[in-house]
């Protein structure tokens, strides 16, 4: 009996005239949005060579130690899921002169877009009216006046829902992928398509959670025209503005100083207040050390003091004394100053972390969120590539950190009269910087707690379904 | 008659639970929004007091703009600090905050308010003026008086523009003087006229989907599949023209990354400091300049070959999404409010202009006495309301009057052939 109402619903929506919509709707817009996504993924890899190229000669002729963090920067390449989706990739470059605009004024749209705006409204397209709207036909009456269950009916309704919305998704999937398979210049590995799947999976449990509701509100209502109202109501609240409104409310609840002020004010500690403290303990050492040298009260002029040390060997002893303890001041004095100020940064990277962890949370209620994370994170486009990206960059930075203090080593052993840090040197064995993608293992991990969230909306709003209708005046 | 169909629609609109769902709507996202958005302003703001150049500081810097509470726009990046160096410009975005969940999600601002939301609601006002009366039988009935169709549409249109209208400007202007109360926004003038025409532009938009909506439902004999068409159409107007264009303008045109150009400056001007550094001990201070400039120069022509390029690449896709009246109505709004990608591109141009001001004075032989750290403050003007008009504002707007006038036009010829049996 299940199989028949799983049936009769597919049929009923196969050949709806807003299924028809929809399924021509998305094949355009899918394989579109894929076919100028992989040609912009080429662009992109092809400039990515070139700017390397570009760095590759500028190295050739002026690789000097003095400054070569300007030019060597850890940049995170194209990698081939761009082609489907592009999560934080925009390339804003706010912290350069030469900022886009473009992405800031009309962010672009990709797989995610398409689930999570396009399919959430199909669904709830076709779910609105799923119980109200068969009241308003009379069918509901004759369909319960058999001899089967409630749960069986609003089992078979929502099950049959969600595998008619698969046909358009999947096959409109299907042709898009043929687009990126068909491109020799775009390879694919096994976690990719692994990767892939997971998204497929998370994406129908997100539009099955929309069909859940759309059935769930049908139920709640007998009208399908106050249905839909309700529908797009929730809709817009759930995928429109819960996720904009999440980190600001975040950042109410859990507010973080301004980088800008933290700036200034470990600007003074380092500079201005470390300069006091350097005075201060300078004076404090030079006075216990006059103790020890009496020869340096005497106040010289700097010509005098040279003369003295090149001809009295124990006033030498005396000023080399003076000179350590000075640098041990200063020293001593940055040190403290700059323990001050990276606290207070480690401080507000806690607090920053505690925001953006709250924010994620907040965000959380809306499935939009939980999608979005679940697709980016196991695409490596999202927050947990940020992080990757900047572990490997590090990991890379101590790497040439220790090459560079080896090779001058090397290169002073063979000539110490050479500047050699203001010197051409050839670095072409220098460590190279090279992004791999975090394994799909650690990726998965990461997205469990988005798949759960998903799953968990789906058992609430099923059941919601479930008693609304067993409870449901079908006259 | 014709009052009194505008009359009855707004009656019958009052009591509907549409209608209510539509007001609660309204007024909590624009006030949270607005009340998100103020937040957001004064946070700018208080940064702003903290790295305020001092007089003399070659540091050229902008007060965040009190407009972009209500659309935000490029404001951040028009609020970052450009300092001016021999070796060019120096930007720091400290304003930038560490919380990554920002960059998923557009700013919720008025205009993404009404751009999204608002569009939404107001198809919903329209998309079963016609069919949902026809299903009732009610139109028949109205029609056998002897009032025209044309009056009958117009009535309608009325009806519904001012019952989503009134409420919505109501809120908004309430939003507004409660925004007024705080003294640090300071609204000027100049602002609150633009605002107006904000606010006008708004309701021009609402408008065309209205009338939209009036189109779908005389073209179709069912309101549900009436909702079905408009919902989609206006995704594909709403957002998938708008952020697929821009990808597609990027295809036809080649521009370089913004990225690559960052890039090739540092190398610029590391190449020609070390340059220097090796020539140390000849004649250093004329060769010093003679690389400041050289430096000047490159940088001058990167930039000048790039935003040339840049130009054709943004007109390009604003043509594009122009397709749709959503990014029409964005262009158009960003500019008024000094927020827009063309205040950007006439600020930079100023900010490279002050750059070279401040580096010839740095570069002068005069430079070297006393008042060597003295330099002119930045000062910019954002453009004015008849320049923002004449550089493309006014054919956003003149594009969705028109938008309007075709839709409209459009429901006339379809609502008077209408079989309304």
């Amino acid at each position: 009996m299940l199989k028949t109402i799983i049936k009769k619903e597919i049929q009923n929506n196969i050949f709806s005239f807003r299924f028809l919509t929809s399924f021509a709707l998305l094949l355009i817009i899918v394989t579109v949005t894929i076919f100028i996504l992989t040609n912009d993924y080429l662009k992109k890899i092809d400039e990515y060579s070139q700017r390397q190229t570009e760095i590759e000669n500028y190295m050739k002729s002026y690789a000097h130690f003095n400054r070569i963090g300007n030019i060597l920067q850890a940049t995170q390449p194209p990698i081939p899921f761009y082609s489907l989706v592009r999560g934080l990739s925009s390339d804003v470059n706010i912290e350069e002169f030469d900022d886009d605009p473009l992405p800031v004024i009309f962010p672009l749209i990709d797989l995610v877009f398409i689930v999570t705006i396009l399919m959430s409204l199909v669904a709830l397209i076709l779910s609105y009216d799923s119980v109200c709207g068969e009241k308003e036909d009379g069918t509901l009456k004759l369909m319960l006046s058999n001899g089967f269950s409630r749960s069986k009916a609003i089992l078979g309704k929502i099950s049959g829902g969600v595998l008619t919305l698969l046909i358009p998704f999947v096959f409109s999937l299907v042709v898009g992928l043929l687009i990126i398979a068909l491109q020799p210049r775009v390879a694919w590995n096994g976690a990719d398509w692994g990767a892939l799947g997971l998204i497929v999976a998370g994406a129908v449990f997100y539009f099955g959670l929309f069909y859940c509701l759309g059935t769930f509100i049908s139920s709640r209502h007998h009208s399908s025209s106050s249905s839909i109202m309700t529908s797009l109501f929730v809709w817009v609240l759930l995928v429109l503005i819960i996720p904009n409104l999440s980190p600001y409310l975040a950042s109410f609840i859990s507010p973080t100083p301004s980088r800008i002020s933290i700036d200034r004010q470990t600007a003074r500690l380092t500079d201005t207040e470390r300069d006091d403290l350097g005075r201060k303990l300078m004076k404090e050492k030079l006075e216990e050390l006059v103790k020890k040298y009496p020869v340096l009260a005497e106040n010289l002029a700097e010509a005098e003091i040279k003369d003295r040390v090149t001809r009295d060997p124990a006033y030498r002893e005396a000023y080399e004394a003076r000179t350590r303890e000075v640098q041990a001041a200063w020293d001593e004095a940055n040190r403290i100053q700059g323990e001050k100020a990276s606290a207070i940064w480690r401080e507000m990277g806690r607090k920053e972390a505690a925001q953006t962890e709250l924010s994620s949370y907040l965000s959380m209620l809306s499935p939009l969120s939980d999608f979005t994370y679940l697709a980016t994170d196991l695409s490596s486009t999202g927050v947990r590539n940020e992080a990757h990206f900047g572990r490997i960059r590090e990991m890379w930075g101590r790497a040439f950190g220790d090459y560079q203090r080896q090779k001058i080593e090397t290169l002073q052993k063979q000539d110490p009269a050479v500047d050699w840090w203001n010197t051409a040197v050839d670095m072409s064995d220098r460590p190279r910087y090279n992004y791999q993608e975090e394994g799909l293992g650690g990726r998965v991990k990461a997205t469990l707690p988005a798949f759960a969230v998903l799953v968990i909306f789906n058992l609430i709003l099923f059941s919601a379904a479930y008693f609304s209708f067993i409870k449901y005046d079908v006259r | 008659m014709l009052w009194t169909i505008a009359k009855k629609e707004i009656v019958s609109n009052l009591l509907s639970y549409k209608f209510f769902i539509v007001l609660l709507l309204i007024v909590v996202l624009i006030f949270t929004s607005f009340f998100i958005m103020h937040r957001d302003f004064k946070n700018r703001l208080s940064d702003y007091q903290v790295i305020r150049p001092k007089p003399g500081e070659p540091i050229a810097l902008l007060a965040p703009n009190p407009l972009s509470i209500f659309a935000k726009g490029l404001d951040e990046a028009l609020t970052r600090s450009f300092e001016i160096g021999v070796i060019g410009i120096t930007v720091r975005a400290g304003q930038k905050s560490g919380n990554i969940i920002f960059s998923f999600f557009p700013t919720p601002d008025f205009l993404y308010i009404v751009r999204v939301v608002l569009s939404l609601v107001a198809l919903l006002f329209g998309f079963d003026q016609v069919s949902r009366e026809k299903e009732m039988g009610t139109l028949r009935l109205m029609l056998a008086n002897t009032v025209s169709r044309a009056k009958v549409l117009l009535g309608k249109w009325l009806g519904n523009f001012f019952s989503l209208a009134v409420p919505f400007v109501a809120v908004t202007l309430l939003g507004v003087v409660f925004l007024s109360l705080d003294r640090d926004i300071n609204f000027s003038s100049a602002h609150l006229l633009k605002l107006g025409f904000i606010l006008v532009l708004t309701l021009v938009y609402i408008a065309f989907f209205l009338s939209l909506g009036l189109l779908i439902s005389t073209r179709t004999k069912k309101a549900a599949s009436s909702i079905v068409i408009l919902l989609f159409i206006w995704a594909l107007l709403v957002f998938i023209i708008p952020n697929l264009g821009t990808l597609l303008a990027r295809q036809l045109v080649d521009v370089p990354s913004v990225r690559a150009l960052s890039e090739k400056r540092q190398q610029v001007w590391t190449r020609e400091v070390l340059l220097s550094i090796g020539e140390r001990g000849n004649e250093q201070r004329g060769n010093w300049a003679k690389h400041v400039k050289t430096i000047s120069d490159d940088n001058d022509r990167l930039g000048e070959d790039f935003s040339n390029k840049f130009n054709r690449l943004v007109n390009l896709s604003k043509n594009i999404n122009r397709i749709s009246p959503a990014a029409s109505f964005v262009y158009a709004v960003t500019d008024i409010a000094g927020t827009g990608i063309s205040e950007e591109s006439n600020f930079k141009r100023d900010v490279v202009r002050y750059k070279d001001s401040v580096i010839q004075k740095m570069m002068s032989p005069v430079g070297s006495d006393s008042k060597a750290n003295e330099y002119p403050a930045f000062t910019y003007n954002y453009r004015t309301l008849s320049q923002v008009f004449a550089q493309g504002a006014l054919f956003d707007l003149a594009w969705l009057v028109f938008f309007n006038i075709l839709f409209f036009a459009l429901s006339y010829f379809a609502f008077v052939k209408y079989d309304v049996r």
